[in-house]
């Protein structure tokens, strides 16, 4: 008995300051990354140019917000599904009713943030304080908001203002991608948020709900903001997917729905809640993408794409268990 | 009640969960200082009191004063606002947050960035772990990582390091190997004034740090009485009650003598939280199987029938060594071991399915016909399993999930007897039905047992044993601590071998 419990201690130490520094499953998704790159430098010409590594950040811009949302939900141990229909409603927002100029794009902004924070909030309260399944009520909330996607804008059209198409995929100072800012920016709002309060709470409570009650989190209310964050992430994701379509579509956020679980997951973060983290998924979610680059660029068909991509995604989740299962192994 | 503020007073504190009455009157009071002993069986309330004082659920009915002050918290922190703070024998820790982070929830300390710092809290908490004795136990560490022995330590010191006016600890050395450095904090802190309630199975323990101990027994306060002029035997009597009716007359149905091997004989048996159990039941007999919470008697039962896996030992079965790897291997092959799982809605029945269907399920390859079931032999097979366990026929028809708890267990019963099962492995299969159901189930294990057929059954109410079995095996800590039969197996003898205590000590 003794002497297991100290095999258990020493085999923590040597997995702790990795497990600390990354968690398991980002460090797994960094590594697939970098593979993933390499085949493609090694297949496509030129990537290296700062145009390419332009392209590579502003098409998995959409994506990864979306992702980052997502994981506030997913580490509760939730699944917030409402992602597909805030995205889209965003996006047509964006493509009708927003101005030119820098008024109209902070405008824009302001109203992606408030529509996903009423739906949050609103998934927030079914979830947290009347005690609904999450899958069913942000299921709900999702046909609703598409529904509402297509009363503003019944076919693909409109125009997404030139201020926010532009200046969102350009090249800040010449040289920085505007979109790696954004990425930048959200992994630095996540690493402080992670190191709060509700940071904690957010892995206590998807580790056991109860345990978290008893050991004094407030369950509900840190349930409720993860819904609004997720809910205004979704909407910063259809301004951003605004921005490379630069137009509007109604079903644009079809795509994001299963995309956004893939990142997650492909991420390292566990749908039992409790694992993972923000930056994880947002790697995730430029993963997929990347993916989809490189089969363009080896010449294999796009109608194989999704089949890629949902092999690279249990590819992930395995190794991710079977990581685990080692690191369990070396303690017994 | 005269010199001291009382530091804990409740009277006639009730809850019930729907139907179920878990706390009726449960009366208390604690003196400042005091190491209160809290007893009673399984399911007698404390868990709910716990959850009570801790602002877990709120009660419904009765009052509760903390140094005189009206105390009704509606949450945990509240609870632990008023000085009130609990070690849950759950545990409340997160497994994947380090021990430094469990012991500060639900607020960190902060560093100089006004962020959670890791630096600081792992020193604190490393001064709290020092505090209170605990030296192997790195504040870095993952919970989960920890041993069970490790995380109740680490519970406990949470619980005592708020420096609370009311500690609770709920059967706080479940899992400690080393209890007198519990003791040794107990002692220091009621020196200190805090009133601790003290829930423990082991008499020993309480005896040693409680002057007082109060009694619960089916939601009620039974006594408080003073441990020191109270044998271990009248505090068992008040726990199980009904003292009077304990003498039933048993006609033991192994009283006829079958020639051959036991039905089953479990030589050395180790498996996860089993230790080397070994048994024989006997062909026609009824074998109890009496332990607390958690004392192995889960896993030994489902070893038996192939539900969970043997690390050593050998089981017979009619002298034929079987080694099951599931249910229905245990059923053929010549075992003949059908078992009734303690969850019946996840384990034991297809909730979706016709009760006729449910029943039928094991044997339904016997009633086809051309490979087509043929429904008029399922009908006459199923309605005749019905009668025998008086589950009424129009409800063969209905969906199981629109039954009541009592009736899906007639019908999970009903289909473990019409699988021919020759040996049957219960586990508490009188949880959550009414009496008349229960009278229903005994006369069905009888009339199985008085066939021929070996029943091997646990249940958490101590009565239902003495009043079925023929003989009562107690398990403790994963083995066997005693066996009692005929005369001398009572309900206070076999709560004092259950608890770990000599047999003499109820007598």
């Amino acid at each position: 008995m003794t002497m297991r419990a100290q095999t258990g201690t020493s085999g923590t130490t040597i997995f702790h300051p990795l497990r600390r520094a990354f968690g398991n499953g980002t460090l797994i998704v960094a590594a697939i990354y970098v593979a993933l790159f390499a085949l493609y430098a090694a297949t496509q010409k030129g990537v290296f140019a700062i145009s390419e590594i332009n392209d590579l950040f502003n098409n998995a811009l959409p994506l990864s917000v979306a992702a980052a949302g997502g994981t506030f939900v997913v580490l509760t141990r939730g699944f917030d599904l409402s992602v597909g229909g805030v995205v889209a409603l965003s996006n047509v927002m964006v493509a009708t009713v927003v101005g030119d100029g820098w008024p109209g794009g902070l405008a824009g902004l302001a109203m992606v943030l408030a529509i996903g924070l009423i739906v949050g909030a609103f998934n927030g309260f079914l979830v947290a304080y009347v005690g609904l399944q999450s899958i069913a009520s942000t299921l709900g909330t999702m046909i609703v908001c598409s529904g509402l996607a297509l009363v503003v804008l019944d076919a693909p059209g409109g125009t997404v203002p030139d201020f926010i198409s532009n200046n969102l995929t350009d090249l800040a100072f010449d040289t920085i991608p505007v979109a790696a800012l954004v990425v930048a920016a959200l992994m630095a709002i996540w690493l402080v948020l992670r190191r709060t309060d509700f940071g904690i709470a957010l892995y206590a409570i998807g580790a056991d709900e109860t345990a978290a009650g008893l050991a004094g989190i407030s369950v509900a209310r840190t349930k409720f903001f993860a819904y609004c964050i997720a809910g205004m992430l979704y909407g910063v994701a259809g301004y951003t997917l605004s921005a490379q379509t630069a137009t509007g579509n109604p079903n644009s956020g079809n795509a994001y729905l299963l995309l956004t679980f893939a990142a997650i997951a492909v991420g390292g973060t566990a749908f039992s809640g409790g694992r993972g983290g923000v930056i994880g998924s947002m790697l995730g979610a430029a993963t997929l993408t990347l993916l989809q680059k490189v089969l363009f660029s080896t010449g294999v068909s796009s109608f194989y794409t999704g089949i890629f991509q949902g092999a690279v995604m249990i590819l992930a989740v395995l190794i991710a268990a079977l990581s685990a299962r080692l690191a369990r192994g070396a303690q017994a | 009640m005269s010199a001291p503020v009382p530091m804990l007073v409740a009277r006639d504190v009730a809850k019930s969960y729907g139907p179920t009455r878990a706390l009726r009157r449960f009366t208390i009071d604690v003196t400042p200082g005091e190491v209160h002993a809290l007893v009673g069986e399984n399911g007698a309330g404390k868990s709910t009191l716990v959850k009570i004082l801790s602002g877990a659920v709120a009660l419904d009915a009765g009052e509760i004063t903390l140094q005189g002050r009206p105390f009704g918290p509606r949450t945990p922190l509240e609870a632990r606002a008023a000085g009130v703070s609990t070690a849950f024998q759950e545990l409340s820790l997160l497994p994947n947050l380090s021990v430094a982070v469990n012991l500060m929830l639900p607020r960190q300390l902060r560093g100089v960035h006004g962020l959670a710092s890791g630096s600081r809290n792992e020193a604190r908490v490393r001064n709290i772990l020092d505090e209170f004795d605990v030296a192997d136990i790195n504040p870095r560490s993952l919970v989960g990582d920890l041993s069970l022995a490790q995380k109740q330590r680490v519970e406990i010191v949470r619980a005592v390091s708020r420096h609370p006016k009311l500690l609770i600890l709920d059967e706080p050395t479940a899992a400690l190997a080393e209890p007198e450095w519990l003791f040794r904090i107990v002692e220091r802190l009621s020196g200190g004034g805090t009133a601790i309630l003290y829930i423990s199975h082991r008499l020993g323990e309480v005896r040693r740090l409680c002057t007082r101990g109060t009694i619960l027994r089916n939601g009620e306060t039974i006594g408080t009485v003073d441990l020191a002029g109270t044998r271990d035997a009248d505090i068992f009597r008040m726990m199980v009650g009904g003292t009077l009716a304990e003498p039933q007359v048993r006609i033991p149905t192994s009283a006829r003598a079958y020639q051959g091997p036991p039905a089953i004989k479990v030589t050395n048996l180790v498996g996860a939280s089993v230790h080397g159990v070994s048994f024989e039941l006997a062909r026609g007999e009824i074998l109890g199987v009496a332990a607390l919470e958690g004392q192995g008697q889960r896993q030994l039962l489902r070893m038996l029938a192939g539900a969970e896996r043997t690390i050593s030992g050998t089981i017979e079965a009619n002298g034929v060594v079987i080694r099951p790897s599931s249910p229905a291997k245990a059923l053929r092959g010549g075992a003949g071991i059908g078992f009734v799982p303690e969850e019946r809605k996840t384990e034991g029945i297809f909730l979706s399915l016709s009760t006729a269907a449910n029943i039928s399920l094991p044997i339904i390859r016997r009633l086809t016909r051309f490979g087509l079931i043929d429904r008029g032999r399922e009908r006459a097979r199923v309605r005749e399993e019905a009668r025998q366990v008086d589950l009424a026929e129009h409800y063969l028809d209905l969906k199981v999930a629109a039954l009541s708890g009592g009736n899906q267990q007639k019908a999970l019963i009903g289909r473990v007897l019409l699988s021919g099962a020759r040996q049957l492995v219960l586990f508490d299969p009188t949880r959550g039905v009414d009496v008349g159901t229960k009278q229903v189930i005994y006369t069905v294990i009888r009339r199985f047992a008085e066939a021929g057929g070996s029943v091997l059954i646990y249940s958490t109410e101590l009565a239902e044993l003495v009043h079925l079995a023929d003989r009562c095996l107690a398990l403790y800590r994963g083995a066997i601590s005693g066996e009692l039969s005929g005369a001398a197996l009572s309900e206070s003898a076999l709560l004092a071998l259950a608890t770990g205590h000599a047999l003499e000590a109820a007598e």
